[in-house]
């Protein structure tokens, strides 16, 4: 059957854009496509889920994940109560982390103190720091909790392009504040509105403490600007105490006066006193335009007096967003040959990213970045063009682009079906879903994630994750990838439960278990010369329990379960 | 042999070579190349005034009242600088002119975020966030002569750093003994990495197909060197730690002859921004570890220093005056240490600006004299024969006249 004809099986999508598709004809069964829609919008199938998508129609699946809020997720909702990250604000996060770093700072500064400790010790080995380790705790709870999501939400789609937002509006989780600015980045944030409008997500993380400080313009003032603490600070006598202004201290002077104005002329030193150009930059190369946009030094720095004043309450409070009037640049600014009159505050930044969001070289950049997630790391024309379409007709509804890129006859064309490789998070996520696996609350599945090179939100540049296959495939990391599939295949991968006697029975056959293999975790993709590999491997081996774990460890260590 | 499909092996010929033969990669001329280059990464920002210290300088003991190294203590180098005493491990490689030391080096970007600095010393672009591939990577793409090995850029460690991440072939060593496929027994391990490497051989194509080819290439390299056979020579003295254990796998396999060129390491702890001490301390003790390893490690190479340059790198130094919690906060320049054969050593190398506040960056932190890329560029120049340097340090101009001069002419 080809597509067209499954195409007709769904009503849902009414006169929709697949009618275009259909004169291409593409050359897949109605399970090589649900396969490839499961492989593409989903982490991969679970047991029998190909058939139960092929059955149903793949057209009406990829509808139905179009709207997630309609696919009940009772299941992942029990299981996230698990994760007790959810139930703290930015502020009680910020407090955590403070108070273990001033117990680590105290147990430090006690430990130097006893100078015969000090002078033979080697240093503590990390690991033994209880402040690092409730740090490192909390964010392995973060980047469990996605491959959690990941493995068993019913929201596929919506899971995917949280991960896609994550990365295209990358944060840092290990640069100072952004430990605990972090969760509420994606939980506020990203997540809300992953398939709503491209402008709203734009503003949102334009606006969010978790982006202001991972790109440092919570810190960029017009140059000449001076914020109410300095003056405050210059305004106390020397060796006294200024009265308090309702907000705490910058610092507490304490009893020593000396010590005092030596810390409140560092103080003065660290307020900021210019323009930084950091998140401007960012904004225009990564956010929006592309680095190929056309725009200039010059545009550059105007975003950036643009965006002065856009700050944060203080960061290790887990401050939310602040317009600061004080570091504003009031003066007139040009970008890209849109000129911005003296005077405007705040809403010059919004009118700005409206404007950028709506930009034709945004449109391009980001559909194209799109169609690289979706259909080939060197995306068509074709499907680029077919979403740029959809942003213009819908003014940049995620939802209807994404809709135009999975009807679009590049999506379903041969050549880009199996052309990607999966990432690290996409390989351990899709071979726990082959196996029907449950992963447990504890971050050890996140952590093979990370072994594999993908510690998650801890990709230190702003371009986020790639999705270029050169990334990701190297000699080191495929060992690791082989590793990690015999160990699950086995039983023995700690951090995830596998049940696969209800998925692949034991056999005494090996045809039979090479044919159930290759059905159930493969798809039906298996190579001739995989099956003749695994046959072979399979011959002396008599115990049907470890025949089949080699078989599924080969399987899912073998090529071809590296593409989707 | 079982099955045909394992013909290749029963004639002796390793299937690497022969797709490598069928990729018509020129053969390199005359004998192998043996020069190599360690880089190790100080990361964290490492405190280049209390490494290599100033002592003839008295504006460093007034702006240290607590963490400066007291002038009795220091290992005196040539009058004005010295080593700190934790390093005088090193003292007989300078002596013996294998050792050399830049003060006053780094970025000419004014950031003093550690995660910016960093990003820009691997990816040789500071200033440039978008750079996709680090400069080391980008030497072993436009140098292909040392192409026949999977070993010829390894990085101990994990993950492939920046430094060496894009698109020439590099490895992730986390543990030698630990590379390759996993079995409780010997032979259950070897059949193992036989069967994945005929699915490979068979079903893989594009970059699974060469990627998978020189994984199994350097598992049965691995194999020959026996990795947990290891002893170190001549007395070679290893500092327990990931670092000291890196520094000896590295040693391992330049000795192995596996056609290593660039090895990358990291060595951590030196964001002392609290109770850094001076002499002794947090500080002295990662310094302590820093140089036994260094020291061990030309120690167990022996005469094979001969043909290898170690580099230390680290992303900026830290401010001149000690601030109020007998700590340093991020600075500007800091120091980078050049060891081995090829090193012109035994002096100080670079121009040192002074701690003078009017010579200072920003009037607090010691002044940038020497590009990075400059004393980068030389080593890749004039050790490892580099010439096509404007495509490593994109958009920087080497001029060998800036060369600080670390390599032997």
């Amino acid at each position: 059957m080809k597509i067209w004809a499954v195409a007709s099986l769904c009503g849902a999508l009414g006169a929709s854009p697949l009618v275009a598709a259909s004169t291409q004809a593409p050359l897949l069964t109605p399970r090589d496509s649900a396969l490839h829609a499961l492989n593409r919008l989903a982490y991969g199938p679970r047991p029998g889920e190909v058939d139960r998508v092929a059955a149903a129609g793949v057209m009406q699946w990829i509808d139905r994940q179009l709207s997630p809020d309609k696919i009940d997720d009772a299941a992942l909702t029990e299981r996230e109560r698990q994760f007790k990250i959810l139930e703290y604000d930015a502020g009680e996060l910020a407090g955590m982390y403070v108070d273990a770093r001033r117990e680590r700072q105290e147990r430090e500064a006690s430990r130097d103190r006893d100078s015969v400790g000090a002078r033979h010790a080697a240093p503590l080995p990390q690991r033994m720091d209880p402040s690092q380790d409730r740090g490192r705790r909390l964010a392995g709870e973060l980047q469990e909790l996605a491959v959690v999501r990941a493995t068993l939400s019913e929201r596929q789609l919506y899971e995917v392009m949280v991960d896609f937002w994550i990365n295209h509006f990358n944060v840092f989780l290990a640069k100072g504040a952004d430990r605990f600015l972090t969760p509420s980045y994606i939980e506020a944030t990203i997540r809300p509105r992953a398939l709503g409008r491209f402008a709203d997500l734009l503003i949102a993380t334009a606006q969010s403490p978790a982006m202001l400080f991972y790109l440092d313009n919570w810190e960029s003032v017009a140059p000449g600007s001076t914020p109410p603490q300095a003056m405050r600070l210059r305004a106390r006598p020397l060796f006294g105490r200024a009265p308090q202004f309702g907000r705490p201290p910058l610092f507490d002077p304490g009893r020593d006066p000396m010590r005092a104005d030596s810390q409140r002329q560092r103080a003065l030193e660290r307020m900021p006193k210019g323009v930084n150009e950091n998140y401007a930059r960012e904004l225009l190369e990564l956010h929006t335009l592309g680095v190929e946009g056309g725009y200039t030094q010059q545009d550059v720095i105007d975003v950036a007096r643009i965006f002065t004043g856009w700050s944060m309450g203080r960061p290790q409070q887990g401050g939310d967003f602040e317009f600061h009037e004080w570091a504003h640049d009031y003066g007139e600014k040009v970008v890209m040959g849109v000129t911005f009159p003296a005077g405007h505050g705040r809403d010059e930044g919004m009118c700005l990213l409206k404007l950028l969001a709506n930009h034709p070289a945004t449109l391009h950049h980001v559909s194209r970045q799109l169609c690289q997630r979706f259909v080939n790391d060197d995306p068509p024309d074709g499907c680029v063009d077919d979403a740029v379409a959809a942003w213009k007709r819908t003014e940049g509804d995620i939802r209807e682009v994404l809709r135009a890129i999975f009807t679009s006859p590049d999506f379903w064309a041969a050549p880009n079906v199996r052309a990607k490789i999966k990432t690290p998070l996409e390989f351990v996520v899709s071979a726990a879903r082959a196996l029907g696996a449950d992963p447990d609350p504890t971050p050890r599945l996140a952590q093979v994630v990370a072994r594999l090179g993908e510690p998650l939100y801890l990709h230190v540049a702003p371009d986020g994750y790639p999705e270029r296959e050169a990334a990701w495939v190297n000699s080191g990391a495929l060992l690791d990838r082989m590793n990690v599939a015999v160990a699950l295949a086995a039983g023995r991968l700690p951090g995830v439960a596998v049940s696969i006697d209800a998925i692949v029975p034991a056999t005494a056959d090996p045809a039979q278990l090479i044919a159930a293999v290759n059905a159930q975790l493969l798809g039906g993709t298996m190579s001739e010369n995989t099956k003749a590999v695994i046959g072979h491997q399979l011959s002396d081996i008599s115990d049907p329990l470890q025949a089949r774990a080699l078989a599924i460890g080969l399987a899912i260590g073998g090529p071809e379960f590296q593409r989707q | 042999m079982k099955s045909g499909g394992l013909a290749l092996f029963s004639l002796g010929l390793d299937p690497l070579f022969l797709a490598r033969a069928a990729l018509a990669v020129p053969p390199t001329a005359g004998p192998p190349d043996r020069r190599i280059l360690v880089c190790l990464f100080q990361r964290g920002a490492v405190d280049g005034l209390n490494m290599i210290v100033p002592h003839g300088d008295p504006l460093y003991y007034r702006e240290r009242p607590r963490i400066a190294v007291p002038e009795h203590d220091v290992v005196d180098l040539d009058g004005h600088f010295g080593l700190h005493p934790r390093l005088a491990a090193l003292q007989p490689l300078w002596n013996n002119g294998s050792l050399a030391a830049i003060h006053a080096i780094g970025s000419p970007d004014s950031t003093r975020s550690h995660f910016d600095a960093q990003d820009y010393m691997e990816s040789g672009t500071p200033g440039a966030k978008a750079t996709p591939d680090g400069w080391l990577n980008r030497y072993c793409q436009h140098d292909r002569e040392h192409q026949n090995t999977p070993f010829r850029a390894v990085a101990f460690g994990p993950q492939l750093p920046r430094i060496l991440a894009g698109s020439a072939p590099s490895l992730a060593i986390d543990d030698l003994q630990a590379f390759g496929l996993r079995a409780p027994q010997p032979a259950a391990r070897d059949r193992l990495t036989r069967a994945f490497e005929e699915l490979y051989a068979g079903s893989a194509t594009g970059l699974l197909s060469t990627s998978s080819q020189e994984a199994f290439e350097a598992v049965q390299m691995l194999k020959q060197v026996n990795p947990g056979q290891y002893q170190p020579a001549n007395g070679a003295d290893y500092p327990r730690g990931r670092f000291g254990k890196a520094m000896m796998q590295i040693a391992q396999l330049i000795k192995a002859d596996v056609g290593l060129q660039v090895a990358f390491a990291d060595v951590t702890g030196w964001d002392t921004h609290v109770n850094q001490g001076s002499s002794e301390g947090q500080l002295a003790a990662r310094l302590a570890e820093f140089g036994q390893a260094l020291a061990a490690f030309a120690r167990d190479l022996g005469d094979k220093l001969r043909d290898v340059v170690v580099l230390t790198m680290s992303e900026f130094g830290r401010t001149v005056r000690e601030n109020g919690n007998s700590g340093t906060d991020h600075g500007h320049a800091t120091a980078m240490l050049v060891l081995g054969g090829p090193v012109n050593g035994g002096k100080m190398l670079g121009k040192w600006p002074g701690l003078d506040p009017a010579n200072r960056f920003e009037g607090r932190d010691v002044a940038v004299t020497t590009d990075f890329r400059d004393l980068f560029a030389e080593i890749l120049a004039r050790h490892l024969g580099a010439t096509d340097l404007a495509t490593i340090f994109p958009g920087f101009t080497p001029d060998p006249a800036r060369f600080p001069g670390a390599i032997r002419a």
